[in-house]
């Protein structure tokens, strides 16, 4: 294990990390959104998985999205067990990437009214901290507010 | 070679439901052992005469406190078990797997049990139960998840905004349910109506579901006896044929945000299977006599209307306004067929199903009392959800 595996271990050691998934957290430490891509087919995947589930190439990696992307689906939670950082009534979205169609993350978007988190709003990566530790979510991209599609 | 070889072999012969709390104080094993000592008696047999055992206690259970098959065998003594396993916790896959073993000859006669129970992450009286405080929940994700329950709250948030539905259809489901609990002494809510205007008052969970759109936590047990169809018509009670049992899982499985879209999931899977051996009651709705709709989620049954084919996609929420009878307060499929006739989960209590086939055995023998269904023949079971649990049965009388 590499000394940034071990920090990522360490500092989010409230997730289910394992050998498969300790790339996306690496990544959180370096502020970068890094999904499972196959080195052969080219297709992402998520959540991570030790095969391309696509091709079945095992020359799967880490790779960061571009972070851009649109709300698929989004929901309000109402209660929930306490999180540092949540904070009920809490937006979960699901963010379809702009990367490959289909490819979605789960996350939170924030500085947002509930009502204005619908399908189609452009949104970007953003970061902030949870545990002391970086953690990413999801804003609403003014720039790219006229394209709202769904 | 037949696709459905299995069609009509084995049978329903035994049953027990025991009453569904909401702050009951008795263990899993307790409710477990009960409702499997009265099905073998229901049934008219012995404890020697069961050679199998199949519970819904496997692995992806949502309890990690599983009165399995070796433990209930243990409790209850039984000698000649030549066949075991802890199966998938929503109703049919147990019954699946009880059926393929008997028609294997690895066994004659199955005892199979499924239950519910209440944990401290589902009910607040369960939280404070002293005697549940070691469990573990099943659900130990992030707020950032759109897993399990949560998935369906979010595909129901999206299917709202691909169609115009109103949450009135949702509550109509609800509603339904609530008024065919009130004829049911096992249902944990059946002693007050629900109104429209009690449904979309009522405290939001996860937008856009109430907690009426939510099955009910309860601690519950069911046991079934399955044996041959031969065997069963020497047995005291009506046999009860099972024509078909099937399940169906959709390639993202799990992975319940990377569903491509609602146009394709596990409810189709089990579709497809259903057409392609002429299951009763798919093409034509009249060939059945009572539909149970899994209701885990009310959007659930949405979806299952849609994808049987018995309206078009999207139009489950005109579908169900076509099919209400106002005067008894509930759905009636072609002005004739009821739907849950046991309050389903909503009302009755959430036993992933397992209510809802002790319901269709009840009403095919005619012992339903007060709510039975004149000389109901056939029942049309669709049941579980999206992802790694949809499936569904066909029941019938054996004279019928």
């Amino acid at each position: 294990m590499n000394a940034t595996q071990a920090e990522a271990l360490a500092r989010y050691s409230h997730r289910a990390i394992d050998q498969d998934n300790i790339g996306l957290y690496e990544g959180w430490l370096a502020h970068e959104l890094r999904l499972n891509k196959c080195a052969d087919c080219g297709k992402w995947h998520e959540p991570a998985r030790a095969i391309c589930p696509s091709c079945w190439s095992m020359n799967v990696a880490p790779a960061p999205v571009s972070g851009r992307g649109t709300v698929y689906l989004a929901i309000l939670l109402r209660q929930g067990r306490e999180e540092e950082g949540v904070t009920y009534p809490y937006p979960v979205a699901l963010i379809e990437l702009e990367d490959q169609p289909g490819l979605r993350y789960t996350s939170t978007v924030i500085d947002a009214a509930w009502e204005d988190i619908k399908p189609g709003t452009p949104v970007k990566l953003d970061w902030t901290e949870r545990n002391r530790a970086p953690f990413p979510v999801f804003r609403i991209d003014q720039t790219r507010i006229n394209e709202v599609k769904s | 070679m037949s696709r459905n070889r299995i069609k009509d072999q084995i049978a329903i012969v035994g049953v027990s439901s025991l009453p569904r709390t909401r702050d009951g104080n008795r263990t899993a094993r307790s409710l477990v052992a009960e409702a499997c000592v009265q099905a073998i008696r229901d049934a008219g047999l012995k404890r020697e005469d069961i050679d199998g055992i199949v519970s819904s206690a496997g692995p992806g259970h949502w309890l990690i406190v599983p009165p399995g098959v070796t433990e209930m065998t243990a409790t209850l003594r039984l000698p000649n078990i030549t066949y075991l396993n802890d199966g998938m916790g929503v109703v049919v896959s147990p019954l699946i797997d009880a059926m393929n073993a008997i028609f294997s000859g690895a066994c004659e006669t199955v005892l199979v049990y499924h239950y519910n129970y209440r944990t401290p992450f589902n009910s607040k009286l369960a939280a404070e139960d002293p005697f549940r405080r070691g469990f573990r929940g099943y659900d130990d994700y992030p707020a950032e998840n759109v897993k399990n329950a949560t998935a369906y709250t979010a595909w129901c948030a999206r299917y709202m905004h691909e169609n115009n539905v109103p949450r009135e259809a949702l509550g109509r489901v609800a509603i339904n349910d609530r008024t065919n609990a009130l004829r049911n002494p096992l249902a944990a809510m059946g002693s007050k109506p629900l109104t429209m205007e009690d449904y979309l008052n009522a405290r939001m969970v996860r937008d856009p579901l109430t907690m009426f759109d939510m099955d009910l936590p309860v601690d519950a047990a069911d046991a079934f006896i399955l044996t041959t169809a031969e065997r069963a018509r020497d047995l005291p009670h009506t046999p009860v044929l099972i024509s078909h049992a099937v399940q169906g899982l959709c390639e993202t499985a799990s992975d319940e945000d990377q569903l491509a879209s609602l146009a394709h999931h596990g409810q189709d899977v089990v579709v497809r299977q259903l057409k392609q051996k002429g299951a009763r009651g798919l093409a034509d709705v009249n060939d059945t006599d009572i539909a149970m709709i899994y209701d885990g989620f009310t959007f659930i049954s949405l979806s299952w209307y849609e994808k049987l084919g018995w309206c078009g996609p999207g139009e489950a929420g005109a579908f169900i306004e076509q099919n209400w009878n106002a005067q008894q307060n509930r759905l009636l499929l072609n002005g004739r067929i009821p739907v849950n006739t046991n309050g389903g989960m909503l009302s009755e209590g959430g036993t992933q199903g397992a209510g809802f086939v002790r319901e269709a055995v009840v009403q095919l023998r005619g012992d339903a009392g007060e709510r039975q269904v004149p000389d109901a023949k056939s029942v049309f079971l669709a049941n579980g959800g999206f992802f790694y649990n949809s499936q569904a049965a066909v029941f019938r009388r054996d004279d019928s």
